[in-house]
């Protein structure tokens, strides 16, 4: 797939934690049909990078740092990030 | 005052912002390494945040407690990066009129730091490195 065939979308995506170190990067970027869904953009992270897929129940997708749901629209303009289970303090 | 930083943190610096010379209580949380965790001995933790989605996090938390208890002042930090045992990685310090107020929002705050603010922990031994399980957030 060619990110410069119109209707498509160049999305990056920010990892933290465990899903950064299973990566080995801290940012990615995966080239999307135009509005796609926050599902259909893990789904295609999940297969370009086979390693997350034991931990696809175990993070969430923020968009503009909100937690979202899986129907939601994203953009290339929005901030896209996978957030593993959290424990601050 | 909310922050994230890689910085040591400064309780000496935490008590000037919190001064109100309306607040007759000050109550104040600090969290610290220690040298056990879930996996064993620990002598390091690697501390990683979403520092943007955290700030504003930890501001929404503020507005709650805000909201709940009618605070003076608060400050909430959060330091990331390497800490070795013993060091403070969170202070939480809250001014209020009376004491209730104080140690229900300090209570309250470092409570939901920990469940809804993206930050993460490794702990590091001499043995083995391994991220904390932990709350996925909603």
């Amino acid at each position: 797939m060619r990110s410069d065939i119109p209707g498509n979308d160049k999305i990056k995506v920010r990892l933290f934690a465990i899903l950064r170190e299973m990566v080995g990067e801290s940012e990615i970027t995966i080239t999307v049909p135009a509005d796609i869904t926050v599902n259909h953009l893990n789904s295609e992270i999940l297969k370009k990078y086979p390693q997350l897929k034991s931990f696809s129940n175990k993070f969430v997708t923020s968009v503009n740092c909100k937690v979202t749901t899986g129907d939601t629209i994203i953009t290339s303009k929005d901030e896209i990030a996978l957030l593993p289970p959290v424990s601050g303090g | 005052m909310i922050s994230i930083t890689n910085n040591r943190l400064s309780l000496q610096e935490i008590m000037f912002e919190l001064e109100d010379n309306s607040a007759g209580a000050l109550s104040i949380f600090i969290g610290n390494v220690r040298n056990q965790g879930r996996s064993g001995n620990v002598s390091e933790i690697y501390y990683e945040a979403y520092s943007e989605m955290a700030e504003e996090k930890m501001r929404e938390i503020e507005n709650e407690a805000q909201t709940k208890w009618g605070i003076k002042k608060l400050v909430a930090i959060h330091r990331i990066g390497n800490l070795k045992v013993g060091e403070t990685s969170i202070i939480i310090g809250v001014s209020s009129e009376h004491r209730h107020e104080a140690f229900e929002a300090c209570k309250y705050i470092i409570n939901n730091v920990k469940t809804r603010v993206p930050i993460w922990k490794k702990e590091i031994s001499e043995e083995s490195q391994k991220w904390a399980s932990g709350i996925l957030l909603e």
